[in-house]
Formats: structure tokens, C-alpha cells, sequence
């Protein structure tokens, strides 16, 4: 009875667990789709711009460019008949979609942003190289330093599309009412101040900003709650010239320039010279707080700035006198960086559909219509940008500055890791239970061990 | 023989209609037990495999914020599990004796914030207690009173997270509770106020006594739900300041879903699993002893 009982329960489990190891065996074996005739490839994006070429348009939405784009690739495309779906996911949610994704065996074709947000997985040998699709012309077209952002090792991995700069805003209304007109740039200027002129900014926008006009107001906006928007801190952190990354790719900021640059910033919260509780506040809230007028200088990027203004016209945000400058450093050039934004393929091991969609970010990243649409962010193509160079006096004003670009990530393997390291540290700092030295020290040793395991599970290392 | 095979005829047919629930419990929880625990002996990446032994679970031991996360989880357990009992014991036996119309209003006042989602509930909280732009600090800016920053101070970030899930919660063990007081015999209450016990005395050795089934069913739900805290860390501190506030499941899904670490994921989901197993046994044994 006994033994019939445990014959019965055995049997069931290796029936269900064989039923089950059935149904997950297959997700990781390779097929080819071209044998029903039509290719369907997905298309996924985080929100980048609205409309087709335009936000002004009809009913335009973050995907309208791409149903526009799939629309005109399936009617033109020879090979195969072509289903593209479009898809918007969250920014913040993408690494988890991702990740269940590619676990699952179900990644998307083509994936469209910000290439520092992607390239881990480049490293984690889930994307395909591009290299085959980009030609002399399009080499020309966009500079080197583009390039060298969506390369990693030997390979290009995204074909780039457009840039996002990233610099500081500024309310010049809130500077005049603290006396600071001479420290205001030209409305289509991104100001460059030295770094003793900033700091006498912030301390005379903290001693003189009127309160009855701009109560609960600070100068400079400062965040560590998470890892949005870390960028600017990782600015900051270069301030005094310390360059982050050695060739080898490791972490160097634990020497006296990143020191200072860590004291600077706790200076800066001690003073008062930023908002309260940068540790719990996020990039978010600080945007939030410069848009209602609770801070005199922010954090921007060239899509948020338009939005900013954007917002300003249509009555969403209270309307001031919003402007541009870089982020000041101690040698008195300028800090920028950019987010090249661009499509990559990744490796669903379906040779026709890796090959349809390549085809489709050829399309999107060269047909002379659509590449335009990159005037939403700035144009990595000098062609697009001298074409709307009338129309967007901003991109001249971003050109200058790309001598001063640095780039932030180092194109390191585990970079997503890595920005979840610094942020604790931040906090540390600001809550006072670490010092700057200490803080720097600690980010170098735990960045860099996160970049020593990263590397080693990297197919491009090894 | 033919006895044994009729019986057993007569219990297939039993395990026949318990099969689909069998099925899906096999499915739904014993296969993702075992793929969880054969995972956390491997190193995964998109390419392959690699089984690494307890490799996953030596890293977790010697990180420190693994340490730190397991010791905020054992802080939540106990804080707000004892408070949850503690309040929910004190609102209880003060009311459920009451007129049924109050007793009502206090069980729905309680119970409101259950139905609420806690995602909504950490919003509230976190536009309260944010401290550039939130209303507490601004109000104790405006008053000049010292404003403390409840989730960037590493002494205030715990309690305040402690407040806010016990808040949440303690509805539904107030609810449990008065139904559970309201079926203690009449009798022995009557009994109690015949020979002038205290209202004390009968809280202590009537009420606390009748309801331990209550009791004990609580604290193993609200151990296992307090383990699995997430949502509140995730919208209102980040694990912040500093990793203060990272309790297990939150590293577990840091792991998992940003930094794709599946096998060290999978042993943090071991351990807990443990550790509620561990916790729930005893409880589970005393439950049925008693019965």
C-alpha cells in the first residue's frame, strides 16, 4: 500500500517535472522564423521624443516615429514580408524587462536608447555586432567620438542616432532678483562660468534671493537617493581634474583631485548652498523643485530642457527665464558629456530576424527622412545638424562644447553595477558617516571589484 | 490483497480530485523551490551556465550589505510584528464589547489603509516626509523647529519604515482579533465580572488565552509578510541612506533584476526560505499541539 502510494506520488512529480523541463528546454535552442514566410521582429523603446518628426504633430506619442518608421520598412523592405511591433517601456524598467527577458529567452529585436544605459549587454554577449551595416558615409557623417561611445572592444554595438548633452540650467529671473546679472549667459548660450564665479553664485543667490518672491528656495540642486541622474555627479566628481578610468579600464577616482571634488560637494550641502537631504532626494524631485522655482540652478539635458519649456508654454509649469551653462571644473573648462542615443540588435540566435532587423536599424539610423527626426535630442549627423542649425541655434552652442566631452561611463563592463555603488557612497558622505577620503576610497575598492567580476564574465574581455 | 486493492482504488479516486491542486501546487511552488535552489549553485549569464558549488552563497556571507540587509530584516520582523500584535491586542479588547455600530466604524477606520495599496501609501508618505520639498519638513521649516530628515538619517530611517508598515497593516489583525473576541463564550466573561475581575485581569487571563489560535496565526502571517518587505523600501528610501534601510527581498531583487546576478538572487531566496521555515515550524507545531 505504502509502496503503491510513493510508486503514485513519484510517478506524478517526474511526469510534472519532465512536463516542465519540456516546456523550458526549448527557449534557449535556436529556429528561424523565415519558414511561415513573414518575419516579426519587436521593436523597443524608452521615451525619447514624441511624434514623427515633430511633437507639434497629430497625435504624436514616443511611438509614433517608430510605427511611422515599421510602417515604411515593411511596404519597402525586398527580403521578407515584415511584421515590426513597437513598443514604449519605462526607463526605469528597463533593466528588469530586460532581464526577464533575455532569462526567458524572449528578448526584443531592436532596442532603442541611451547606449551607456545598454552597454552591459554588449558585455554579457547579448547584443550583435553592427559593424557589417555601417558604411564609409554614415563614418563620415558622425564623429569620431560618437563612434568611440557605441564601441566596445573592437565592435560597434548601436548605431548612433542622436545626443543628448547634458549641462546645468539656470533661472536667470532668480539670479537678477540675487543681483547676478553679470553671471547671466545669452538666451541661446550655454554659459560657462569658472568654478570661485560658481561658488559666488551660490552664495549669493543663498544670502540674497529675495524670500517673500521665492520662499523654500535653494541655490543648486543636489541628489543621492538613487542612480537617476548620476551623471551630474560623476561630474562633479571630475571638478578638480581627476579622470576616473585609467586605460585599463579600472576605477582611479581615489587620488587628491577626487578627494577634493568629494569635499567640495559636502562643502556645498554643509553651507546650504543646495537643497536639504540630498541623500533621500532624487534627480526627479530636484527637476521638479527647479521647475517650480525652488531652485536657481538644476541639472539638464537637452530633451529635458526643451521639456522644461515645453512646459512653460502650455501652462503646465510656472513660466521664467530658463537658460543654459556647462558644469564648471577648478582648470576652468568646462565639464560635458553626452548621451548618444542609438538601436541595437539583440542576439535572439534567429539568423533572419537578426538579419531583418539590422536591416531596420539601417533604415531608421540612415534613410535621409528619418534621420532628421534626431533634431528632438541634437543630431550626431553634421549633415542633419547644419540643416536645422537655423532653426535650433542650441546645436552651434553644443558643438562648442564637444572638445570638453568626456566619456562617463569608460565603456566599462558592469557599468549598471558600478552606478549602484555610488550613490550609497553619496549618502554616506552627505549623511556626515563617512569621509570624503573615506568615500572615494571606498567607491574606488567596490567599484573596481564590481568591474574585475564584470570583466571576467564579459565576452568582450575575454 | 483484495482489501489493499480496493482501498486503493477507492484513494486514487481521492487523489484524483485533488490532482489539478496538486498539479499546480507542484508547478507553482515545488518546481520553483527546486529550479530556485538548483540555480543558486550556478553562475548564469546569457551564455551559459557554470555551476559554482556554494560559491554564490560564500560571496553573500562576506558582503556586507547582505549582513546589514539581513539584520534591518530581522529588525522589521520583530518591531513590527510585536507592534502589530500589541496594538492590535490593546484596540481589540478595548472595543469588542462595544455597541456593534462603534465597533464597526473603529474595525472600518483600521481597516481602510489595508485596502489601500501600498504603493499609494508609500507616496503619501514619501511627498509628507521628503525632505527638500516634502509638508513635514516644510511645516518644521516654517515653525524654525529642527528638521530632522526621517529618510536620510540613518537613526530615523528604520522606525520611520517600522511606523509606516505597521500603520498599513495593523487593519487586518485588529479585524481578526475582534471576530476572534466576539466568539469567547459569554459565559466565562459573565463569570469573570460575577467575581469583580479587573478588565485587565480578563484581557490577560480570558481574552489573550481564548485568542491564541488568533495570535499565532498572525504572527506566522506577519512574519512572512514582513520578510518579503519591499515596496516601501523601493518607493520611499532605495535601501538608503547608505544601504541602511536594504532589507532581504530588496537585495534579492537588486540581484536579480538589475544587476542579472541570478545565482546569488536564487541563494537569498534559499536563505529566506529557510529562514521562514525555520521561523514557522515551531509556531506551525504549537498550533497543532494545541488543537
Amino acid at each position: 500500500m505504502i509502496k503503491n502510494r510513493f510508486l503514485t506520488i513519484s510517478l506524478a512529480i517526474v511526469l510534472v517535472l519532465s512536463i516542465l523541463a519540456g516546456c523550458t528546454g526549448s527557449g534557449g535552442s535556436s529556429k528561424d522564423s523565415a519558414s511561415n514566410g513573414e518575419v516579426e521582429i519587436k521593436v523597443w523603446l524608452t521615451p525619447q521624443w514624441k511624434g514623427v518628426l515633430d511633437a507639434s504633430e497629430d497625435g504624436a506619442d514616443y511611438d509614433s516615429f517608430f510605427k511611422h518608421a515599421a510602417k515604411r520598412f515593411s511596404e519597402e523592405y525586398k527580403d521578407h514580408k515584415v511584421k515590426v511591433t513597437v513598443e514604449v517601456v519605462a526607463g526605469d524598467q528597463r533593466d528588469e524587462l530586460l532581464n526577464v527577458n533575455l532569462n526567458g529567452g524572449t528578448p526584443p529585436d531592436v532596442f532603442f536608447e541611451s547606449v551607456f544605459a545598454m552597454g552591459d549587454y554588449a558585455h554579457r554577449g547579448a547584443l550583435v555586432p553592427l559593424n557589417d551595416i555601417v558604411d564609409d558615409e554614415a563614418k563620415k557623417d558622425i564623429a569620431q567620438s560618437h563612434w568611440d561611445n557605441v564601441t566596445f572592444g573592437d565592435d560597434i554595438y548601436f548605431y548612433p542616432f542622436s545626443q543628448n548633452p547634458g549641462t546645468l540650467t539656470y533661472n536667470a529671473d532668480m539670479f537678477k532678483a540675487a543681483g547676478l546679472e553679470k553671471y547671466i549667459g545669452g538666451e541661446e548660450e550655454i554659459k560657462t562660468w569658472t568654478l570661485t564665479e560658481y561658488e559666488e553664485i551660490l552664495n549669493a543667490l543663498k544670502a540674497n534671493l529675495p524670500k517673500d518672491k521665492y520662499s523654500n528656495a535653494y541655490p543648486m540642486g543636489l541628489y543621492a537617493l538613487n542612480n537617476q541622474g548620476d551623471t551630474w555627479n560623476l561630474a562633479y566628481l571630475r571638478m578638480f581634474g581627476n579622470q576616473f578610468f585609467d586605460n585599463e579600464g579600472n576605477l582611479i577616482i581615489n587620488d587628491e583631485n577626487g578627494v577634493k571634488a568629494a569635499n567640495w560637494l559636502k562643502k556645498i550641502y554643509d553651507d546650504g548652498l543646495t537643497n536639504p537631504g540630498a541623500e533621500s532626494v532624487s534627480s526627479n524631485d530636484v527637476n521638479a523643485m527647479f521647475q517650480n522655482q525652488q531652485l536657481a540652478v538644476s541639472f539638464t539635458n537637452a530633451i529635458l530642457f526643451n521639456n522644461a519649456k515645453a512646459d512653460m508654454e502650455s501652462g503646465k509649469a510656472p513660466k521664467f527665464d530658463i537658460r543654459l551653462a556647462n558644469i564648471p571644473s577648478a582648470s576652468g573648462d568646462p565639464l560635458t558629456f553626452t548621451y548618444v542615443t542609438g538601436a541595437t540588435v539583440f542576439d535572439t540566435k534567429d539568423e533572419t530576424r537578426i538579419k531583418v532587423s539590422k536591416d531596420f536599424v539601417k533604415f531608421i539610423s540612415t534613410d535621409p527622412e528619418l534621420v532628421k527626426a534626431s533634431k528632438n535630442g541634437v543630431p550626431v549627423r553634421t549633415s542633419v545638424a547644419k540643416e536645422f542649425s537655423a532653426e535650433k541655434p542650441f546645436f552651434a552652442a553644443y558643438s562648442a562644447n564637444d572638445q570638453y566631452m568626456f566619456n562617463f561611463t569608460g565603456n566599462v563592463p558592469g557599468y549598471s553595477q558600478l552606478r549602484q555603488v555610488l550613490y550609497p557612497e553619496l549618502q554616506a558622505l552627505y549623511t556626515g558617516s563617512k569621509t570624503a577620503k573615506e568615500v572615494v576610497e571606498s567607491y574606488q575598492t567596490k567599484g573596481n571589484e564590481v568591474i574585475e567580476s564584470s570583466k571576467a564574465d564579459s565576452v568582450i574581455y575575454k | 490483497m483484495k482489501i489493499i486493492k480496493q482501498s486503493y482504488k477507492e484513494n486514487l479516486t481521492g487523489y484524483l480530485f485533488i490532482a489539478p491542486q496538486i498539479l499546480l501546487f507542484l508547478i507553482f511552488l515545488v518546481y520553483p523551490i527546486i529550479e530556485g535552489v538548483r540555480l543558486s549553485l550556478f553562475k548564469i549569464s546569457y551564455q551559459d551556465e557554470v555551476f559554482v558549488g556554494f560559491d554564490n552563497y560564500r560571496r553573500l556571507f562576506s558582503d556586507p550589505v547582505f549582513i546589514q540587509s539581513t539584520i534591518n530584516t530581522v529588525i522589521f520582523v520583530v518591531f513590527i510584528v510585536a507592534l502589530t500584535v500589541g496594538f492590535a491586542i490593546f484596540v481589540s479588547a478595548a472595543i469588542f464589547d462595544k455597541n456593534a455600530k462603534y465597533v464597526s466604524f473603529i474595525r472600518g477606520a483600521y481597516y481602510i489603509p489595508v485596502m489601500v495599496s501600498m504603493v499609494v501609501m508609500s507616496m503619501i508618505w514619501s511627498f509628507l516626509l521628503n525632505p527638500a520639498n516634502g509638508l513635514i519638513p516644510f511645516i518644521a521649516r516654517e515653525m524654525e523647529i529642527v528638521s530632522v530628515n526621517f529618510l536620510g538619517d540613518t537613526k530615523w530611517v528604520l522606525p520611520v519604515i517600522i511606523f509606516v508598515t505597521f500603520a498599513t497593516n495593523v487593519g487586518q489583525a485588529i479585524i481578526l482579533y475582534i471576530a476572534s473576541m466576539i466568539g469567547v463564550p459569554k459565559e466565562l466573561l459573565e463569570a469573570a465580572e460575577v467575581d469583580g475581575a479587573s478588565k485587565i485581569k480578563v484581557v490577560f487571563k480570558i481574552i489573550i488565552p481564548m485568542v491564541k489560535p488568533t495570535t499565532i496565526y498572525i504572527i506566522i502571517m506577519n512574519i512572512i509578510a514582513v520578510l518579503k518587505i519591499f515596496v516601501v523600501i523601493q518607493l520611499l528610501t532605495g535601501g538608503g541612506p547608505n544601504n541602511a534601510s536594504t532589507t532581504l527581498m530588496y537585495y534579492l531583487y537588486n540581484n536579480a533584476f538589475k544587476y542579472n546576478q541570478l545565482g546569488i538572487a536564487s541563494a537569498v531566496g534559499v536563505i529566506m526560505f529557510l529562514i521562514t521555515l525555520a521561523l514557522s515550524i515551531p509556531q506551525l507545531r504549537a498550533m497543532f499541539k494545541e488543537n
